[in-house]
């Protein structure tokens, strides 16, 4: 099917456009000698922005009837800041490109969802939330290579200007899903109506007092403080031990992961029907749990690489899982997407303030002392998907919506 | 931003001063200690091929591996340069860190063109141990040799109240 096939690449080249030039706008102003001062303002403003435009994105996601103009319009956006970023790194211009950079990653991690369920609705989302998280973590990883080659053999200037190249492929990408096959309703979530009464949306203070919604937003954002620094962390330790591996051993740390998600995540997608959600979220925390305690006492490099697959674990589930709950929940309210960006700032909170508190805590008692934490953090949100999340799986299998 | 703005101009001018001082120590006196000009305001015209700006650029560890760029350059009250920050290690911003390295230690041959790098009298793994620079810590640097030694600034160039 065509617009599936679309789908497909669209998330792969999506991956590209959207993560690719993040890690390397510091070494960029770097060269362009900027101060450390200005760069820090840069990224803390870019961080800040896509922590608030979640919601205000989502929201944009609900209430626009074409999920495609949105996403393709955020990607234009991001082509045009990468460009900004490479011809004129100034800092008016730099901040504007940065803004818009963060704003159009906020509409484009709902509009992917939404394309989705729109596309294939709820009874197969769950299979097509794997395959998008294949197609996702190897976009990554390819981004990753393309990038860091380019970045390696030109400049860092060039890896601006191969995101611009992308972008193209992208919005072709998403120009093969035919708009036709995408139901708006489905894809906010709404129950479509057959007569032509509308799409039937509820009051947004509907999510306000949805439980399972609220209660599975505390349990990732526990989730994401339990691991957001615990790379972070690891990487500054290795660089400690063998400064001439530490490089390779810390790109080895990013791939294994990224390599997990792509074996594992369309086999979570078929589990989480057949087994239900709660047993594989008990899995992916259950992993983070495991992995903290590790990194606590395992010392040795080599075994620390080991140790990322079960962070690939974590992510393959939960790259299916959080969509696919919050699709769970929220189902016919017609706010999905606001949802999601709620869920999103719940996230984005969670690993900012982790940076922080593992910073901190690293700096002043060791990392064995940050690493025990952050694993009780994770163990908290372990007791609380066991003691209060509801499963979530609809009890009969809608069989055509 | 008015503050900023002033910041980057006292950087690039310590850069400038600096790479002044390296010309005129390699070209015309064999003197090291040459003493740093008077306030006197006098126009100097530099060939614009005998020096270059170092902040953002790379810097070369002894063995030829790649040690990280120059982000920021520390002044003692005299206005020496004392030492250089360099953002070390780490992959695509993981691990990364900004450790400080004696000037002494810095070689800058090849700094005025540009694709050379500067060299760095020491090697990654002599780098490891060193701990992260931060603001208002006390500032461990890395010696020639690899040594760590806290920079301390002399009290008689401290000013008097």
């Amino acid at each position: 099917m065509r617009s599936t096939r679309g789908l497909d690449w669209f998330v792969f080249f999506l991956a590209d456009v959207q993560t690719g030039f993040g890690p390397f706008v510091a070494v960029y102003l770097t060269t362009e000698k900027w101060t450390q001062v200005e760069i820090g303002l840069i990224l803390s403003v870019s961080g800040l922005t896509s922590l608030l435009g979640q919601v205000p994105g989502g929201a944009l996601v609900d209430w626009a009837r074409s999920e495609r103009l949105v996403a393709g319009l955020a990607v234009a956006l991001i082509g045009v800041s990468a460009l900004a970023y490479a011809v004129l790194p100034i800092f008016p211009v730099v901040l504007c490109a940065a803004l818009l950079h963060a704003a159009s990653s906020c509409v484009l991690g709902p509009s992917i969802a939404a394309i989705s369920l729109g596309l294939v609705g709820r009874s197969s989302i769950s299979q097509r939330l794997g395959r998008n998280a294949r197609f996702a973590s190897i976009g990554a990883g390819v981004a990753a290579a393309v990038m860091g080659t380019f970045g390696y053999l030109l400049s860092s200037r060039a890896v601006f200007l191969v995101t611009v190249a992308l972008a193209v492929p992208t919005v072709l990408a998403l120009a093969c899903i035919r708009a036709d096959d995408i139901n708006p309703d489905r894809a906010h979530g709404a129950i479509p109506r057959t007569d032509n009464k509308g799409p039937s949306t509820t009051s947004i203070a509907v999510l306000a007092r949805n439980r399972p919604l609220l209660e599975f937003a505390l349990i990732v954002m526990l989730f994401q403080f339990a691991n957001a620094s615990m790379l972070p962390l690891v990487g500054s330790f290795m660089t400690t031990q063998s400064a001439s591996w530490a490089p390779a051993l810390i790109a080895a740390c990013m791939i294994v992961p990224q390599i997990v998600v792509a074996a594992m995540s369309p086999w979570v997608g078929r589990r989480a029907q057949s087994w239900g959600r709660r047993p594989l979220l008990l899995i992916a925390i259950g992993a983070l749990v495991c992995r903290g305690m590790l990194f606590a006492f395992v010392r040795d490099p080599y075994l620390l690489v080991i140790i990322q697959l079960l962070d690939g674990i974590s992510a393959a589930v939960l790259s299916v899982l959080i969509p696919l709950i919050i699709v769970d929940v929220t189902y016919g309210s017609g706010h999905f997407n606001l949802a999601q960006g709620f869920v999103g700032t719940a996230t984005g909170l969670g690993a900012s303030v982790s940076m922080v508190f593992a910073g901190y805590l690293s700096d002043h008692f060791g990392n064995e002392i940050a690493f025990l934490s952050l694993t009780a953090s994770a163990a908290t949100a372990f007791a609380l998907v066991w003691l209060m999340m509801p499963e979530t799986r609809p009890q009969i299998a809608h069989a055509q919506e | 931003m008015r503050v900023k703005r002033s910041d980057i101009g006292l950087v690039l001018a310590a850069i400038l001063l600096v790479a002044l001082t390296q010309v005129v120590a390699a070209t015309d006196s064999p003197k090291p200690e040459s003493s740093p000009a008077a306030a006197e305001p006098t126009v100097t015209v530099i060939d614009g091929a005998a020096v270059r700006g170092i902040l953002g650029r790379t810097v070369q560890g002894a063995d030829g591996k790649d040690m990280g760029r120059i982000v920021d350059i520390m002044v003692d009250p005299g206005g020496q340069v004392r030492a250089a920050i360099i953002d070390f290690g780490g992959f695509l911003g993981v691990g990364s860190r900004k450790i400080a390295v004696s000037w002494n230690a810095l070689h800058f041959a090849g700094a005025v063109k540009k694709r050379d790098d500067i060299k760095l009298e020491a090697t990654r793994d002599q780098l490891k141990a060193a701990p992260e620079y931060r603001d208002g810590n006390p500032v461990v640097v890395i010696g020639s040799t690899g040594a760590l030694e806290t920079l301390d600034f002399p009290p008689a160039t401290t000013p008097e109240k």
